[in-house]
């Protein structure tokens, strides 16, 4: 590396509008789902550092999570339904805040609800942890106030809930996208403009498989988020689109395994990316990561992030309007 | 399942075991030898330290991965069947029956392996027992051999039951130590008991102090109906490998949960094994 130029500066602020700021060292985070509470991964890898990481889901009561199975692997992917298993807020805040308080990473809580007043109220609890650095609102769960359609599908849903959160605490909020959203674009703007520090995306998409010798679901809760590579095409797409149309940072998840994959999220415009899946297999990718950026960065000459997030969006010249679903596939 | 259910552990971690404990390590395929019909014995060199954390339970999961693929995406879990700390040697049964296995099956000599390990917990014998009764069905019996060797050199009494599909799948018997008490089963009679290996064990009951068991959940439901009518208040304790589909194998995932009287646990660190009386059926 030349020593004259020195390392490129790998840091990002994810909160830019919040004063509390959500600075990270390198973009890679460990994803909600996928990285436990952090202790878990503690005797495998150096979690102190990574960027950030996402604590699993925390609802508002304990949950035991769906029956058994919970996994499928699938071509270049798996089903998860463990239905988040969880101790609940209160017996969160009991524990894990005070583990990470003195953690060098920043560790980001997720959290899910059936209301949009829950998400307030967790938000206020988490508002007044030491060890907590941000939260991720995860809309992917349905709303019971209305029949149980999914938050995340719906603009003014996925806005109510922001703002909710918005109000309730001045940690930064970032706000995690469904991939199942009939437009992904305007969910997004809809929760930038309610407040929202940042936009992850995406989740995982709802899929299935079955055991053709016992001719049922393999799964015990029928239906899975389908997650891992083969998901990653999709993620792109949208996490491009996102990027594309909205001003706060946007942080890319989905099938990332390699640089490769991490480079390709940051040219479509994340400032930050997440790894999930992958960790479960590699849990040394996420650091081999951050070094491999590191060296990417110095042999191509970028100096930091801001030179090459985004880079694909403006070899369009500018933000160049994405086709309509029917064009963009083709058909 | 309900919410009443749920047990957070309060540590997180593997009591049995403490931080780095677990590790990402490179093993070397140092031989491979047909064993219990279309099985393989795989045997692997590893770093030192690793064999002398591994004891008749614990787990490795492996990666068994066409090159330049994501197929398939998951890591494997095979527990040990032999660790020799001497040596620093791994041994593992593996019967390819997925693509998976079947990679892992066709390995050659000095075939670098990504394995994750040793994981999970181990089978506990009891520092008062003597006559100890294992009870595996099919490629089950790895940790059940590693468990038999522990339990000779402790000097315990063991009766080693096995019921395989015939008389090619059986375990040859210079693989378990000399003074163990070998009987088998097979489901076409073909050697041994003609019938399921769980109709043995009524003739070992009293004696045993306590009883081992790994293999498919069909075999633990016979066992079950087989010795619960004969225990005489919880005794003698039994002991299961639980196996679950599994993907970090470092209870981050939760995916492979086992219901117990004490609540959900991971099959990855609270176990595999669990004491029979305290899982949920």
């Amino acid at each position: 590396m030349d020593e004259e130029r020195g390392a490129p500066d790998l840091s990002v602020d994810l909160a830019p509008n919040n004063p509390r700021e959500l600075h990270l060292k390198n973009p890679v985070i460990a994803a909600s789902g996928c990285f436990g509470y952090g202790q878990e991964y503690a005797g495998v890898i150096d979690v102190q550092r990574l960027g950030a990481f996402v604590s699993k889901g925390i609802t508002p009561r304990p949950r035991a999570g769906n029956p058994m199975p919970r996994l499928a692997e699938t071509p270049a992917g798996m089903l998860n339904a463990i239905g988040l298993q969880n101790p609940g807020i209160r017996g969160f805040a009991r524990k894990y805040p005070r583990l990470w308080e003195h953690w060098r990473v920043p560790a980001i809580v997720n959290i899910s609800a059936e209301s949009v007043e829950e998400f307030a109220d967790m938000a206020a609890i988490l508002d007044e942890q030491p060890g907590v650095a941000g939260i991720e609102v995860n809309v992917s769960c349905p709303n019971i106030a209305r029949g149980g359609f999914c938050f995340g599908w719906d603009a003014d849903m996925s806005a109510e809930v922001t703002r909710a959160v918005r109000a309730a605490t001045t940690l930064p909020v970032i706000v995690k996208l469904s991939p199942g959203a009939v437009d992904i674009v305007s969910v997004a703007r809809a929760v930038e403009d309610a407040g929202a520090d940042a936009i992850s995306l995406i989740n995982t998409l709802v899929g299935m498989a079955i055991d053709i010798r016992q001719r049922r679901p393999v799964l015990g809760n029928l239906t899975g988020g389908l997650s891992g590579p083969a998901i990653k095409p999709v993620a792109l797409r949208m996490v491009y689109q996102v990027a594309g149309s909205v001003r706060v940072p946007v942080i890319g998840i989905g099938g990332i395994a390699s640089l490769a994959d991490a480079l390709e999220f940051f040219f479509a415009g994340a400032s930050a990316i997440q790894i999930g899946t992958a960790i479960f297999v590699d849990p040394s990718l996420p650091l081999r990561l951050i070094d491999e950026l590191a060296d990417w960065m110095a042999r191509e000459g970028a100096r930091n992030l801001g030179e090459i997030v985004g880079a694909a969006q403006r070899s369009h010249g500018g933000r160049a309007p994405m086709p309509t679903l029917a064009e963009g596939t083709g058909g | 399942m309900t919410d009443a259910s749920i047990d957070v552990d309060e540590t997180g971690a593997n009591p049995a075991h403490g931080p780095g404990a677990s590790r990402e390590f490179a093993g070397s395929v140092v031989a491979l030898e047909p064993i219990m019909g279309d099985s393989v014995l795989l045997t692997v060199a590893a770093p030192p330290q690793i064999a002398r954390e591994t004891r008749a339970g614990r787990f490795f999961e492996i990666l068994c991965r066409y090159e330049e693929t994501f197929d398939p995406l998951l890591r494997r879990p095979y527990s040990a069947f032999a660790a020799d700390p001497e040596s620093g040697l791994l041994q593992f049964l593996v019967r390819p029956y997925g693509r998976g296995s079947a990679w892992l099956a066709r390995r050659a000599f000095g075939d670098p392996l990504n394995i994750l390990g040793p994981l999970g917990n181990t089978y506990r014998i009891a520092s008062r027992a003597q006559n100890l009764l294992m009870v595996a069905g099919g490629v089950g019996v790895a940790p059940l051999v590693m468990l038999a060797n522990e339990a000779v050199a402790r000097g315990c009494n063991v009766v080693f039951l096995l019921g395989a599909t015939t008389a090619d799948a059986l375990l040859a018997p210079q693989w378990l130590p000399g003074d163990v008490e070998y009987v088998v089963a097979t489901d076409d009679g073909s050697k041994g008991r003609h019938g399921f290996i769980t109709d043995l064990i009524p003739e070992y009951v009293r004696w045993a102090d306590q009883v081992f068991a790994c293999g498919p959940e069909p075999m633990y439901r016979s066992l079950r109906n087989v010795l619960m009518p004969l225990r005489v208040g919880g005794r003698p304790p039994v002991q299961v490998s639980m196996e679950r589909a599994m993907a970090c194998g470092l209870g981050a995932c939760l995916g492979c949960m086992v219901e117990t009287r004490r609540g959900l646990q991971t099959t990855c660190v609270q176990g595999p094994v669990f004491d029979m009386g305290d899982i949920v059926w």
